[in-house]
């Protein structure tokens, strides 16, 4: 393991020499690992109950804006929405706690702020 | 001389301090102002409602605030529009309004049930709870439009709304357009009972807003991809 690392330095350091020519590797950043992941964002999620309400929209059309006609369709996108609703909250709560085996990245981040990688020396 | 000097010295604290504060931590729980539930003999609780009763032995409750009462004639609903209708923390004014506007409705459905021939004396709604009631759920938007940003332009998007937000969408129509668009010699309990009578029977400017809106989101339907929850 040492040995591994430490030919991936002399590696590292003959790339960014000026000894031998221009340097392969010119870095703006240090060549180290950071203190914090990147906050992932969800990923995109689709508009919920369109059908119902493209439903309801055409039943409009057709009766003139009549709200008693359309009870039905307007009932069907009331409980789909509720649903909606309901479902985005578990998900919201199943979120912060887990993310699929992995951890999420606010906890990633806490918990490397406690125990930090030191590159420089204090 | 030295005690009236040392009166200003003093460390000034207001003359009234507010119970209730706005912010509590979550441990705090809600107050329970219904009777019945405390009427129920312990033998006939669910185990929901006996592990609530333990609760309330060991967490701090929040105050309860001045509009909840445990009367029979309490209504959250009636206490949300005053409390929309209250300006600069006048709510006795707000209130006085609200019981003037039932009584005005009263009155003119009373009427109309006196010279209404006997075939029709069923159909009139006397009670003034009952159509205020109803002429909110009449007001109630089902869809609303939300301003959505996508390649630099902004869309009004139809989006469903949450019963709150409905709710409170209905009232502020309805006291908007009392206060703005009446003549401006009528007090505001006759144009809010106008105005009532009018959404119970689905008329009126209010429920026209309604209709507009419904119209706009109609219009829109082809950006209702936009949203992404």
């Amino acid at each position: 393991m040492a040995t591994k690392g430490s030919g991936l330095q002399a590696k590292v350091s003959r790339m960014l020499s000026k000894d031998f020519g221009k340097p392969i590797l010119k870095p703006n950043k240090p060549l180290a690992l950071r203190n914090e992941v990147a906050n992932r964002k969800l990923r995109q999620g689709e508009a919920s109950c369109l059908t119902e309400m493209s439903v309801m929209m055409a039943c409009w059309k057709q009766s003139e804006f009549n709200h008693a006609a359309c009870a039905q369709e307007v009932q069907a996108f009331q409980r789909c929405t509720a649903l909606a609703q309901a479902e985005r909250k578990a998900r919201m709560g199943q979120e912060s706690s887990g993310q699929g085996g992995r951890l999420h990245p606010k906890q990633a981040n806490t918990l490397l702020k406690r125990h930090p990688n030191l590159y420089r020396e204090i | 001389m030295a005690a009236c000097i040392a009166k200003f010295l003093r460390p000034w604290s207001p003359g009234v301090l507010p119970a209730r504060w706005t912010r509590y931590n979550p441990y705090y729980l809600e107050p329970e102002p219904s009777k019945e539930v405390y009427r129920i003999p312990v033998t006939e609780l669910t185990d929901e409602q006996k592990a609530a009763q333990e609760l309330k032995a060991v967490r701090p409750i929040k105050a309860a605030p001045p509009g909840l009462t445990s009367s029979v004639f309490s209504d959250p609903t009636v206490s949300k529009f005053v409390n929309m209708m209250m300006e600069d923390g006048d709510k006795v004014l707000a209130r006085s309004i609200i019981t003037q506007t039932f009584e005005s409705m009263k009155r003119k459905q009373v009427e109309k049930y006196h010279k209404a021939p006997a075939t029709e004396k069923e159909g009139i709604e006397c009670n003034p709870y009952t159509i205020f009631h109803q002429a909110l759920e009449n007001c109630k938007p089902i869809i609303g439009l939300i301003s959505i940003q996508k390649g630099g332009k902004y869309y009004q998007v139809p989006t469903p709304l949450t019963d709150s937000r409905r709710r409170f969408l209905a009232m502020k129509w309805l006291i908007t357009e009392c206060q703005d668009n009446k003549h401006r010699r009528t007090h505001m309990y006759e144009k809010l009972s106008q105005e009532l009578l009018a959404a119970f029977m689905n008329e009126g400017n209010v429920i026209k807003r309604k209709h507009d809106m419904h119209k706009m989101a109609e219009a829109n339907r082809a950006f209702a991809h936009y949203r992404w929850w």
